[in-house]
């Protein structure tokens, strides 16, 4: 089709994708060997154990799915949250706090430093 | 250069978003879902009151969304635990699961805990969640960390202290993954018997 400018009409689109986040093992579909990521899944002769191997799990650790704390997590000062509340370890600051937050940066964030 | 008035912090996140491949998108679900506990020693509250669930996953991706948001082991105040069980098992000796089973014990030394602790304790978070014991994971009830003064301890706790079999295979690959040296010897014992023990020594069912 033309448009009456006479110039091409031709228009980006995204590529349409499908976002997955499985909750539960009967999620899982049942082809899921052909699912991006899937062919980690190993299972144990005879059996549907899911193993993963200690570099799989380490690898994992750097996922954008595990930059923030699970959202059930108890807070507990000092334990799951910073004795000083607002700094998150990965440096994010959410956008309220940020002033508040610059004041009191210190040494002490150190705290929960990720080492890898 | 960021030139409009969008926050910074806004755009660092949609960037990451559109590198994010599929399989970033996609959380890998594990066998088992587990419950991380945590244990205070307050003496003025009864020990059931001091030990309370952090949170339950059962993917890698949440676990180690909770396990980059906690304080390190090495770091918790003494006479504090770390446990992490099979969902439904609680981290206690009376327990159904647990009340016929026994550990492996590992005792850490003092100069350990800031060289080893955490490495070892991570290992073996590893091993549970990966189910690293294969067709003997169906016996590993959780692990437990102990912070103490006196020295540190960590143990794989099993469902039953008769399963001989069972218990060495479980032993074998945790010395293997801790990277154990030969010279050092890891006991099992029963948690009967660490109830009942009359001195400071518990007896090793097994031994490693």
């Amino acid at each position: 089709m033309s448009s009456a400018s006479g110039e091409p009409k031709v228009q980006g689109r995204d590529i349409p994708n499908r976002r997955v986040v499985l909750n539960d093992i009967s999620q899982l579909p049942s082809e899921y060997s052909t699912t991006p990521g899937g062919t980690f899944f190993s299972t144990t002769p005879g059996g549907t154990r899911i193993v993963y191997e200690r570099n799989f799990l380490l690898q994992c650790r750097n996922s954008p799915l595990a930059k923030s704390p699970p959202a059930n997590m108890l807070e507990i000062p000092g334990i799951t949250s910073p004795a000083k509340p607002g700094v998150k370890e990965n440096g994010d600051h959410s956008l309220k706090s940020v002033k508040e937050e610059k004041a009191k940066v210190s040494a002490e964030d150190a705290q929960f430093e990720m080492d890898i | 250069m960021a030139s409009s008035d969008t926050p910074k912090e806004v755009e660092d996140v949609e960037e990451e978003m559109a590198l994010a491949g599929p399989e970033d998108l996609i959380k890998h679900p594990l066998q088992n879902r587990w419950a991380m506990w945590f244990f205070k020693n307050d003496k003025a509250k009864d020990w059931c009151d001091n030990l309370r669930v952090i949170t339950t996953f059962s993917t890698v991706e949440d676990f180690w969304a909770l396990y980059n948001h906690i304080q390190r082991a090495s770091k918790l105040p003494s006479g504090c635990d770390y446990s992490v069980f099979k969902d439904g098992i609680q981290p206690m000796w009376e327990d159904e699961q647990n009340k016929r089973g026994g550990r492996w014990l590992v005792n850490m030394n003092k100069n350990q805990r800031h060289h080893d602790l955490d490495n070892v304790w991570q290992e073996m978070l590893l091993c549970l969640i990966g189910e690293a014991f294969e067709e003997q994971s169906d016996d590993v009830c959780g692990a437990v960390v102990n912070i103490r003064n006196k020295g540190d301890k960590l143990g794989i706790w099993t469902r039953d202290f008769n399963r001989q079999d069972s218990i060495l295979k479980i032993g074998r690959t945790l010395r293997e993954r801790m990277n154990m040296p030969k010279s050092c010897i890891m006991g099992y014992q029963a948690h009967t018997d660490t109830i009942s023990k009359a001195g400071s020594t518990v007896k090793n069912r097994y031994q490693l």
